[in-house]
C-alpha cells in the first residue's frame, strides 16, 4: 500500500460492511440496488459531510461489480456537460460488461447541491430528464438537500439520510487504523478526536495522521491543539436544540454553530414560542427578548455586523427565560409567513399584471392602482356596468373573476 | 424514560390520522403480531416527537444495537450520552463494554 498516501484514502473501505455508521442508510441503499423493479429511478443520498455517502458508493459498487461514472463539484455541470457524460452512460448497456467483469454502469453525482451559477445553467433540469429516461441506477449525493433547486429532484428521486457518525464507532475506527499504523495512543487522546469531530469521520481520521504520523505516538497534551470543528445546522435542528437549551451558555454555542438564515430564525423562533412557553407571564417575557432582537437586527441591515452579538444575545435570553418547563412540541417550521407568502404567490402575481394594466393606462404606479383603483373597479365589477372598462383596460377573463371574487385588495 | 426496542414495540390503539401519520413518518405496523417498528429513519425527529405526544412520554428513547456483541442496550448507559449527536434515536453502535474490550479490533 502506498505509503504516502492520507490515511482516508488509505483506509477508505472497499466493502460495505467495513463502511463505519449508518447501518439502516447502508441497508437502505442496498436494497434500492438490489431491488429488480425499483419505484425510483434514482436515490439521493443526503447528510452531513464525511459521514460515509461517497465512501459507501464506492463500496458498493466494488462489491457488485459496477463500474461508477462519478461527477463530482470539480466538473462543470451545465446541461450540456451533463447530456454529454451521463445521457450516453445512462441509455446504453456498457460495452464493458461484455469484455470484463463489470456488471454495468452506475452514475453517481457527487454534491449535487453545489450546483450552482452560470456555469451549471440548467444542470438540474437535465439530471431529471435524464432521471426519468435512465437504464442503469443514478445515485445522487448532497449535504443539504432542502435548498429550493433541489425540490424538482427530490420528487423523482428515493431518499437515504444519512447520519452524524457516533462517537464510539469513530473511536474504535480510530483504533483500527492506530493497530494497522503502530500508532500508539492513548484512548483518552482518540476520544477527544473523536468527540471533536462530530461525527465527521473524514476529519477525525485527518486529525489522527495530522498528530501522530510523525511520532508514532499520541497522547491527550498531543490533542490540545484541536479546535472543534465548525458544522453547519439547519433550521430544523436550530429550533429544535434553541428551544431545549438547559443555559444561557448552550444557547450561545448553538447559535454560532447554525448556519440558518437570521430573519427566518427570528420568525421562526416567534412562530414556536407560544408552543414553547405555556405560561402567559414567562411567555410575555420571551416576546419582549424576541422583539428587541428584532430591533437589533434591523439596526444591522446589511453592514453593521458588530451588532449581531446584541442580536444573538437577546435571542439567547429568549430561550432560556424558563429553561425547567421545556416539553417536546411539534414545531412549526418554516415560518408562517413564508409558509403564506408561498401559498399566495399566484394570487399576488395576478394582482401584480392587474396594478399593471391599471398603470399603463392610468398613469399611475402599481402601488396607487392597487390602493386608489382596485378597491373601485370591483365595485364596478360586481355592479356589472363595466364591459367598457374591461375591454379598455385590456382585462383577461381569468383577471375578472378574480377581482370579483377577492376578499380585500 | 420510556425505552422502545426499534424493531418491535406496541402502541396504544391510535386514531386513523395519527396511524397514517407515523406510517408516513417511517413506522411499519405487523398485523399478525400487532407490533411497530421503525422502517424510515428519513424523519426521525418527528417520528419520535410523534410518538412522545401518543405515550405522553416527552422522555423517549430506543434501544441500540450492538454492531460487536449484537446486545440491545439503552442509549443512557453510554459515556458519551451527552455529546452525542443522535441520542436516544434508533441507530446501531457499540455498546461501552465491546469498546472497552477492544472488541471490534477483533473481528
Amino acid at each position: 500500500m502506498n505509503e504516502n498516501l492520507l490515511w482516508v484514502e488509505k483506509y477508505r473501505p472497499h466493502k460495505i460492511d467495513d463502511v463505519v455508521g449508518n447501518e439502516e442508510a447502508k441497508a437502505a441503499l442496498l436494497y434500492w440496488l438490489k431491488s429488480k423493479r425499483r419505484t425510483k429511478k434514482a436515490v439521493l443520498l443526503y447528510g452531513p459531510p464525511g459521514v460515509g455517502k461517497t465512501t459507501l458508493i464506492n463500496a458498493a459498487a466494488n462489491e457488485f461489480g459496477f463500474t461508477v461514472i462519478e461527477m463530482n463539484a470539480s466538473d462543470t455541470r451545465s446541461e450540456k456537460a451533463i447530456n454529454a457524460v451521463a445521457g450516453p452512460a445512462t441509455s446504453f448497456v456498457a460495452l464493458d460488461t461484455f469484455s470484463t467483469k463489470s456488471k454495468g454502469n452506475v452514475l453517481f453525482l457527487d454534491e449535487v447541491d453545489g450546483i450552482a451559477g452560470n456555469e451549471d445553467r440548467g444542470g438540474v433540469g437535465a439530471i431529471i430528464k435524464i432521471v426519468e429516461n435512465a437504464r442503469i441506477p443514478v445515485i445522487m449525493a448532497a449535504n443539504d438537500p432542502d435548498i429550493d433547486k433541489l425540490r424538482p429532484l427530490k420528487k423523482v428521486c428515493a431518499l437515504i439520510r444519512f447520519q452524524p457518525v457516533r462517537i464510539p464507532l469513530i473511536i474504535s475506527m480510530l483504533q483500527k487504523i492506530c493497530q494497522k499504523e503502530s500508532v500508539k495512543a492513548e484512548f483518552e487522546a482518540l476520544e477527544k478526536i473523536a468527540q471533536n469531530s462530530r461525527g465527521d469521520v473524514r476529519s477525525a481520521i485527518n486529525d489522527l495522521q495530522s498528530l501522530a504520523e510523525a511520532t508514532k505516538t499520541l497522547t491527550l497534551d498531543d490533542t490540545v491543539t484541536l479546535s472543534l470543528r465548525n458544522k453547519d445546522i439547519n433550521l430544523d435542528e436550530t429550533l429544535r436544540k434553541y428551544f431545549s437549551v438547559k443555559s444561557l451558555a448552550e444557547a450561545s454555542k448553538l447559535l454560532s454553530w447554525s448556519s440558518v438564515d437570521y430573519d427566518e430564525l427570528l420568525m421562526s423562533v416567534g412562530d414556536n414560542l407560544p408552543l414553547r412557553y405555556t405560561d402567559p407571564q414567562a411567555l410575555a417575557e420571551a416576546y419582549d427578548f424576541l422583539s428587541q432582537a428584532d430591533m437589533f437586527r434591523g439596526r444591522i441591515g446589511t453592514e453593521n455586523w458588530h451588532l449581531l452579538k446584541y442580536f444573538f444575545n437577546c435571542l439567547v435570553l429568549a430561550a432560556a427565560v424558563s429553561p425547567d418547563t421545556y416539553q417536546p412540541f411539534k414545531l412549526i417550521s418554516p415560518p408562517i409567513r413564508i409558509i403564506t407568502l408561498f401559498w399566495t404567490k399566484g394570487k399576488r402575481t395576478m394582482l401584480e399584471g392587474i396594478c399593471g394594466k391599471i398603470g399603463v393606462r392610468c398613469h399611475v404606479s402599481r402601488a396607487t392602482a392597487k390602493q386608489d383603483f382596485v378597491p373601485f373597479l370591483k365595485m364596478l365589477l360586481a355592479d356589472q356596468k363595466s364591459s367598457d372598462l374591461i375591454s379598455w383596460l385590456e382585462l383577461q377573463p381569468e383577471e375578472v373573476d378574480f377581482l370579483m371574487n377577492m376578499k380585500k385588495p | 424514560m420510556t425505552v422502545l426496542n426499534k424493531k418491535a414495540f406496541r402502541l396504544p390503539r391510535l386514531e386513523k390520522e395519527k396511524f397514517v401519520l407515523l406510517m408516513r413518518l417511517g413506522l411499519n405496523y405487523d398485523r399478525a403480531s400487532g407490533m411497530y417498528g421503525v422502517v424510515n429513519c428519513n424523519n426521525i425527529e418527528k417520528l419520535v416527537d410523534a410518538l412522545s405526544e401518543i405515550l405522553g412520554d416527552h422522555d423517549l428513547s430506543f434501544t441500540q444495537t450492538c454492531l460487536a456483541c449484537g446486545r440491545d442496550f439503552p442509549c443512557n448507559e453510554c459515556r458519551y450520552y451527552e455529546l452525542c449527536e443522535n441520542r436516544n434515536l434508533p441507530f446501531s453502535c457499540i455498546c461501552g463494554k465491546c469498546l472497552e474490550e477492544g472488541k471490534t479490533l477483533k473481528e
